[in-house]
């Protein structure tokens, strides 16, 4: 199955397939639901201005995935020079977005200090465990976005994960 | 000798090959300390699994975005006759206060595609001494009395393509 990035109809098959996952990665590096809309909009838009062929589904998204991704990084990098000023913590607002009928104050409040810590991480952890909890890819689907080998992939996973839990564990303390 | 977190967290991911899928098993139907480490590391992937953005919040942001593309790049349809994106970028201190959104339409030129009249809804188009009024007397009504609405849903009425970006910037909160 061939898929053209400007064709109308291949176009729209690619988009309802992958938009999901777009948004998860650039929601969670940037936790900024409207900064995450139009960076999914910028990615969608090149890929079909790139009139691209790809030779499956697969392809299309692994393309999508590591625009968004260089896209969301490097916004956050801007505003993070933007705001140099202020608090590293306080750029984040992650107070927004909840998942369905989940209203238990426990549960947010773990939504919250979890996304705090993602947000925390150093670039190269965050890329991997947004690639890895919130895309759902395996290892060896990382390591092709990344460009990296799959055992850097396994060690950064496992790394970004301790890390993790100490931002996690600090808080409850 | 007891697993390190790094091959748990490699089965754990289910990425981890035989044989030493089946070791680890073996291990930890014997040993509590492995098993205990074992399910802390997978409450932890759980809770961050569990964090993720809200469906409805993406069903949103993709009906937006589709929205958006239908007209920037399959729409050879209808005539376009804004497609402008204001944005403007506040400081991050100016949001700290309150959320700001500016909105500025200017030079809104209305043609009628048939007739070349300029052709604001229900303005009348000609200027002479009947349609001078004062301000506060006047009774034609002019392009000011039209609310930013009422335009937009005149000109869709009418066929053309309007797109109009309001951005706003989210306040940032502090606990
Ligand atoms: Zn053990």
């Amino acid at each position: 199955m061939e898929l053209r990035s400007s064709d109308e109809a291949a176009f729209r098959q690619v988009y309802d397939q992958v938009f999901p996952v777009i948004m998860k990665v650039a929601f969670h590096v940037t936790y900024n639901l409207d900064v995450s809309e139009d960076i999914c909009q910028d990615a969608f838009i090149r890929f079909f201005d790139k009139n691209m062929v790809f030779e499956t589904m697969d392809d299309a998204k692994f393309w999508l995935i590591r625009v968004t991704k260089n896209l969301a990084i490097n916004q956050i990098k801007r505003k993070a020079r933007e705001t140099a000023s202020i608090e590293k913590l306080k750029q984040v607002t992650p107070t927004s977005s909840y998942k369905d009928g989940a209203s238990q104050l426990l549960f947010q409040e773990s939504t919250e200090s979890v996304r705090k810590a993602v947000a925390q991480l150093s670039e190269k952890y965050k890329t991997v465990i947004v690639l890895k909890e919130y895309a759902g890819l395996d290892y060896k689907q990382i390591s092709k976005i990344l460009n990296i080998s799959e055992s850097n992939v396994k060690v950064r996973v496992h790394r970004a994960r301790k890390e993790l839990e100490v931002l996690l564990g600090r808080e409850d303390a | 000798m007891c697993l390190d977190d790094q091959i748990l967290n490699t089965y754990l991911d289910g990425e981890l090959e035989e044989p030493f899928r089946s070791q680890v098993e073996e291990h930890m139907s014997y040993c509590s300390a492995c098993r205990d480490r074992y399910k802390k590391l997978k409450n932890l992937k759980l809770m961050v699994e569990a964090s993720v953005i809200s469906d409805s919040e993406i069903e949103t942001r993709k009906a937006n975005v589709l929205r958006m593309i239908e007209n920037t790049c399959f729409s050879k349809k209808k005539p376009s006759f804004f497609k402008r994106q204001l944005r403007i970028n506040l400081p991050a201190f100016a949001t700290v206060a309150a959320a700001f959104v500016f909105v500025f339409v200017g030079s809104i030129v209305y043609i009628n595609r048939e007739t070349n009249q300029f052709i604001p809804p229900n303005v009348e188009n000609t200027i002479d001494e009947n349609n001078v009024n004062l301000v506060n007397s006047k009774t034609v009504k002019t392009i000011d009395d039209y609310s930013l609405e009422e335009i937009l849903d005149s000109l869709d009425k009418r066929g053309y393509t309007v797109d109009l970006k309001i951005k706003g910037v989210a306040p940032v909160t502090f606990e």
